[in-house]
């Protein structure tokens, strides 16, 4: 789920891009800094939408850095527990299958896919319903619930489950 | 704080795990024993870690990544399943955004950005273009402003922020579609029938047409 948050953090800034430019020296510094890293508690920052406030910069002492308190909105992405995502699929195996919703990676296991749905290995790996009727593979998209997350430095990595009602997929891209 | 979770995911490790810890505790079904030490979970107020029979399927993956039981979020312990519980983990000011308005949001940074990039240093993240793509594809409606208007009736109802985005991101189309998938809103879904297929009919009118 996407959420518009206010953050704050200090920004070092060098000697050299004082001046009259400074305040977008700190910008683009920050959007620099931020954009794109990810955190357990808030998740991946998407983007930045504005400054709030750009607070008294502050010298450091011996290295003539000046931090300044930066107060920026911004969206972010973070997935929950509980959560209903829609994801694609990005790879299948006998494990279970890899699928990619936004900047997130999320892996469903073979225990978290339906029982009535078999691996069938071949070029295109997939899970087929006995009938034939259903079919995941690479590029279907699902709705899947997430059960579990866990966040490094650089990445959201989820577990989810189908095994649910109203889960599975919802567009299959052979069919089509 | 990305360490806050630890390594390996902060699934429960179930029954049947054999946990590096000392665990000696009986594993109940619903418990969520995770952490160093239970008792000082208990008293922490933490995530709603809950898993009823999904827990126990993973206790394969989850042993693996040994550390999967990081103390950090010790739950409340209650019986229902896994629910979505926005509101509990979010710092506070966080306003969730339906993927529509999340579209539109992106959207508007990126035109802006074609038009502001003298600079070459600054560049979009890859993270940025997944989210802009995923919005694109998930989502359902053109108008995000009459979207919120209709799901804020909700809201008078007691149903979250978190819940209504849900709503607004999968695009249910019957009650039982909703009720199902939001096990939060189950328990008081005598209350919330009516209002929720009020609701779903006049998102139903605000569909893409595609």
């Amino acid at each position: 789920m996407f959420f518009h948050i206010v953050l704050e953090r200090n920004m070092q800034l060098h000697p050299r891009h004082f001046g009259r430019n400074l305040r977008e020296n700190l910008v683009a510094k920050l959007m620099k800094d931020v954009e794109g890293t990810c955190s357990g508690q808030h998740g991946f920052v998407v983007a930045i939408t504005g400054i709030e406030n750009i607070g008294k910069g502050l010298i450091r002492d011996g290295t003539g850095f000046v931090s300044f308190p930066v107060k920026y909105q911004c969206v972010v992405f973070r997935p929950f527990k509980g959560e209903i995502l829609e994801a694609v699929v990005t790879m299948v195996n006998k494990m279970g299958f890899f699928a990619e919703a936004g900047p997130v990676q999320i892996f469903v296991s073979n225990h978290l896919i339906p029982d009535d749905m078999e691996f069938q290995s071949g070029d295109m790996p997939n899970y087929t319903t006995s009938d034939g009727s259903v079919k995941i593979q690479k590029d279907s998209e699902v709705r899947l619930k997430i059960i579990g997350t866990r966040v490094d430095a650089t990445e959201i990595f989820c577990i989810g489950t189908i095994k649910d009602d109203f889960l599975g997929v919802i567009n299959d891209p052979a069919s089509v | 704080m990305s360490d806050k979770g630890g390594h390996g995911f902060s699934l429960p490790n179930g029954k049947g795990v054999k946990s590096s810890l000392k665990s000696t505790t009986p594993v109940t079904k619903d418990a969520s024993i995770k952490g160093k030490d239970d008792s000082s979970t208990k008293s922490k107020k933490g995530r709603n870690v809950q898993f009823a029979s999904e827990g126990s399927k993973f206790d394969k993956s989850a042993a693996a990544s040994t550390k999967a039981n990081s103390g950090s979020s010790g739950g409340k312990k209650e019986p229902e399943p896994l629910q979505l519980k926005v509101e509990n983990e979010l710092p506070k000011g966080a306003k969730c955004l339906m993927d529509c308005e999340a579209a539109y949001v992106l959207q508007g940074i990126q035109e802006q950005m074609i038009i502001l990039s003298k600079d070459p240093t600054i560049k979009l993240p890859v993270s940025f273009d997944r989210g802009l793509q995923y919005t694109k594809r998930s989502t359902h409606y053109t108008d995000p402003e009459s979207v919120r208007q209709v799901l804020e009736n909700l809201k008078k109802y007691g149903v979250s922020d978190g819940e209504i985005c849900v709503i607004a991101n999968v695009y249910p189309e019957t009650t039982d579609e909703v009720f199902a998938l939001l096990l939060s809103l189950k328990a008081r879904r005598i209350m919330l029938d009516d209002p929720v297929k009020e609701v779903l009919s006049e998102l139903a009118k605000l569909k893409k047409s595609t």
